[in-house]
């Protein structure tokens, strides 16, 4: 490779600032890494930014296997082929020319994350999606890696090296542990902080503040010691980051990686022009994604939304183009049976405070399908979150047929909400949208429709049929709606 | 929330006292509120001011609706002053931060950060409308408190047992819920993901208003030890709230709902069917129809997924406690004080001992109102006795005092320096 500048010790590029202390790397890192410890040695800025762009290719394709595997063997496919194209890793073993392959792919995978790592310290979206990501990819590798890598993963994370046999376990817990776990199975002892998904879904029994973990979950506590870590590591990285800002050469490459995460999140589109408090209404029977449909049906209807609904569908409206004074006139209307004062005192502070007009005038972004589908699910009384996702089954259905889906669509909808891809589903739904409007017959050939990530880029892609940026005004497109 | 005038000055008589005023309410917190107490539990029983205190936010409610967020206060003493001076409707306690609150608009963004609060819990009746018959919003009865009862048994046990915490005191909000504060020091050093951890695992009913069925474990899950102690805990109490007092099988609307979530269209049309011509059946004998009618169908080969567990998970989303989150799993999150006045129905929000869970009645707290009676009648001998002269607060302090003396100090927490006017506090006695 032809590179421009003369190589330099990695340590004095700044990757040193993105990890704990400088290791040795001479008998190379085993297979699967918490990446506690920088790179050193030297090495290019060109085979840094190479090394890096293959890695975020890996990274995006893990998020959107995700969003569009169907089924578990086919997200690990989708990033079996990502990695084995640009991040390959295999086991060295046998010697010579092999164990010097392994060698240098071990050093690219190490070079390539400390070097995101840095690139994507710089925001806290940066930082969420990567840490995301990278705990994906760690997981997908574990699964996949053989006993004596996990085991050295495992060692790295600090699990305890033996787990307790089914007899102590059951003396702890009593009986019940046996129906739980099992009759046979062992379980690891941790402090309940340190499993907290696991804990969050009952997935362990806790005694006493003791978490009694599956040898099957056994991965999560090496993910969350790498998630935590990695966290606390990218925002450490965050403040180093100034420093680097003499390196002439380092920076330009980090800022551009930064940028390609692609998706990180919905950009306003504008194009639209401004929305009205009386276009809101045609516009959500005409264009809005599913669970913006269905919270602004339940406003009109009960002539009030609880708290979380209300910001899902605010922030929508407001990055849909609805500006602040529209807004006040829209939830005022919408909030019929108050007096003024009720409204005043009670919401119209938060319809201000979600344009940055009020406390600390943050200028909040619409939520995510991510974000929506994860965040904390509705409730009773409460009409928000994803109907692919929260909403019954045959209250799904009913509400696909009456938007007169073709029954196949309906089927596969349900069919896909019901195994847990919400988005994917969403993105059917909005493909199925789209055919309806365009009549018979589809085009000769219809253009893929992106994966549905955000409400508002549901509704600007069925305003833009299917193609993104929105180009004609809301309006025409009303004009022409059912 | 903010407090309605209206309401409680139609019942004014020349007193005045009837009435929630910054006059009634000075009274009250210069002559019952626990001062005293109040600063021992925030401080957990430290000789001098930790940050456990003085770095705590405090909010204060005035005049209806102003709202003051991060006050804070170097010690009892200035707690008390600036209480009396300003007597808001309602006391709003928050987190402990990086710094004292009332200079967090001096210090650069980043610097003040929420470091430790006690974990909290905040059941509200709200969320029980959908399963509650008697009351709606909120209103409460003796016989809707119950569904408190259940909650704080459950969710008692499971702190305890499961999560090892010890120093747990639950409060009436003084209107229609129940508050819940764990004050141990794991619990309080927690942060947002691991509060979630522990809302997520107390967390049973799942699902919005387009959920029928609620509740659906999986046979891994409902061999969990947290469900099977809590089911034990259901199932003595739940015929009599559910059945009897709530009548939830009733009438067709609220058969309908219990149906719906039924995993049999079969059954849903002949038990419909069957109840639709003989509505007047009592919710007991319906349930025990709808049960017997289920364990013929599910005893069969190829039933239908969840028939077998429909009359567990059915029991536990008519009862099992429903929490509201977003109080719990946020650091920053504010909770209303123990001890204050609830705006709207001048109750005090009084500790109930862990002992009072079945006993505890709300109707019969006192009222701001027959507070200043009882006051104003007793001898003005008695006045610098603070709340011991009163003998209507007595048994709640009593409680409250129990529960504040198994506190201890924190550990590796350093006593705040004298900055600002704390010197002076001693000269106050209180």
């Amino acid at each position: 490779m032809f590179t421009q500048h003369a190589p330099r010790p990695l340590a004095a590029s700044g990757l040193a600032a993105s990890g704990a202390a400088a290791g040795g790397l001479k008998s190379g890192p085993p297979r699967l890494s918490l990446y506690t410890h920088p790179p050193d040695g030297e090495a290019s800025v060109d085979e840094l930014e190479a090394f890096a762009l293959d890695r975020l290719q890996v990274l995006r394709a893990v998020e959107d296997a995700q969003l569009r595997g169907r089924g578990d063997d086919d997200v690990r496919r989708r990033i079996d082929a990502a990695l084995e194209r640009h991040l390959p890793s295999h086991s060295g073993r046998g010697g010579g020319a092999a164990a010097r392959q392994a060698a240098a792919e071990r050093r690219k995978d190490t070079v390539s994350h400390f070097v995101l790592r840095l690139a994507f310290s710089r925001s806290e979206d940066l930082r969420t999606w990567f840490v995301r990501q990278e705990t994906a990819l760690l997981r997908h590798r574990f699964r996949a890696a053989d006993a004596a890598d996990r085991a050295a993963l495992l060692a790295a994370a600090h699990v305890p090296a033996t787990p307790l046999p089914p007899a102590e376990r059951d003396a702890r817990l009593g009986p019940a542990a046996a129906a739980f776990y099992g009759a046979h199975e062992p379980v690891y002892a941790v402090a309940f902080e340190r499993v907290p998904a696991l804990v969050a879904r009952a997935q362990a029994v806790v005694r006493a503040g003791v978490a009694y973990v599956a040898a099957a979950d056994v991965a999560a506590l090496a993910e969350a010691a790498f998630r935590d870590a990695l966290a606390a590591a990218l925002a450490l990285c965050a403040r180093a980051l100034p420093q680097l800002g003499e390196d002439e050469r380092l920076l330009p490459v980090l800022l551009s990686l930064g940028r390609q995460s692609a998706r990180a999140e919905y950009q306003p589109t504008g194009a639209a022009g401004a929305l009205t408090a009386d276009a809101v209404a045609p516009l959500a029977a005409a264009a809005f994604p599913p669970c913006m449909r269905h919270l602004h049906a339940q406003l009109v209807h009960d002539r009030h939304l609880r708290h979380a609904g209300r910001l899902q569908l605010g922030l929508f409206l407001k990055a849909a183009g609805l500006p602040l004074a529209d807004a006040m006139v829209f939830w005022r209307r919408a909030f019929a049976g108050l007096t003024d004062d009720q409204f005043q005192k009670a919401y119209a502070y938060n319809v201000r405070h979600s344009y940055g007009q009020e406390g600390r005038r943050a200028n909040y972004t619409p939520y995510s399908c991510h974000r929506i589908i994860t965040a904390s699910p509705p409730g009773p009384g409460d009409h928000h979150g994803c109907p692919f996702r929260h909403h019954a089954p045959d209250r799904l259905r009913a509400a696909l047929h009456a938007d007169r889906l073709p029954d196949a669509d309906v089927r596969e909808i349900a069919d896909l909400a019901r195994a847990g891809h919400c988005q994917v589903a969403c993105t059917r739904h909005l493909e199925a949208r789209l055919a309806q409007r365009r009549q018979q017959p589809p085009p000769p050939d219809p253009a893929p429709v992106p994966p549905v990530t955000s409400p508002n880029q549901y509704l600007d892609l069925l305003l833009t049929d299917g193609r993104g940026a929105r180009a004609e005004p809301a309006a025409a497109v009303l004009a022409g709606a059912p | 929330m903010t407090s309605d005038h209206e309401d409680t000055t139609t019942m004014a008589v020349d007193d005045g006292l009837d009435e929630i005023s910054p006059m009634t309410l000075g009274l009250y917190y210069q002559r019952l509120f626990p001062h005293e107490l109040y600063y021992k539990w925030l401080n957990y029983n430290a000789k001098t001011p930790t940050n456990d205190f003085t770095h705590r936010e405090f909010s204060f409610t005035i005049n209806g609706d102003v709202y003051l967020r991060y006050q804070s206060f170097t010690d009892g003493a200035d707690f008390q002053r600036e209480l009396q001076k300003l007597s808001p409707n309602k006391i709003d306690i928050g987190a402990i931060f990086t710094a004292q609150p009332k200079y967090a608009k001096t210090l650069q963004p980043g610097v003040f950060k929420a470091v430790s609060k006690e974990l909290v819990f905040d059941i509200d009746m709200t969320d029980y409308d959908e399963v509650r018959t008697c009351c709606r919003g909120g209103d409460i009865c003796n016989k809707c408190w119950k569904f408190m009862t259940v909650a704080m048994h459950i969710l008692d046990k499971a702190l305890r047992e499961d999560f090892g915490f010890e120093k747990i005191m639950w409060v009436y909000s003084g209107r229609r819920g129940v508050h819940c504060w764990v004050c141990d020091e794991r619990a309080r050093k927690l942060d947002d993901t691991g509060r979630k951890a522990v809302a997520g695992y107390l967390t049973l009913i799942r699902g919005g208003a387009e959920q029928g069925r609620k509740v659906n474990l999986s046979q891994r899950a409902g061999s969990h030890p947290h469900v099977l102690r809590s089911m034990d805990i259901v199932e003595d109490y739940f015929e009599d709230i559910v059945l009897i007092d709530q009548e939830v099988l009733l009438t067709k609307e609220r058969w309908t709902k219990i149906l719906s979530a039924l995993p049999d269209e079969e059954l849903r049309k002949t038990l419909d069917a069957r109840w639709s011509k003989n509505p007047d059946v009592s919710s007991v004998e319906k349930w025990s129809e709808m049960i017997d009618a289920i364990d013929k169908k599910a005893s069969k080969r190829g039933s239908k997924f969840g028939l077998a567990t429909f009359e567990r998970d059915m029991m536990l989303q008519l009862i099992y406690p429903r929490l509201d989150e977003n109080v719990t799993t946020h650091l920053g999150h504010l909770l209303k004080s123990p001890f204050c006045i609830h705006p709207k129905t001048g109750r005090v929000c009084t500790p109930i001992g862990a002992d009072q869970f079945d006993s505890y009645d709300p109707m019969s707290v006192p009222t701001l109102s027959q507070l200043l009676r009882e006051v104003n009648s007793s001898s003005s001998a008695s006045q610098s006795n603070g709340a011991n002269g009163s003998t209507l607060m007595s048994e709640h302090i009593a409680i409250f005092e129990k529960f504040v003396a198994t506190l201890s100090p924190s550990t590796n927490e350093h006593t705040a320096n004298g900055s600002g006017s704390g010197g002076g506090g001693g000269s106050l006695d209180f």
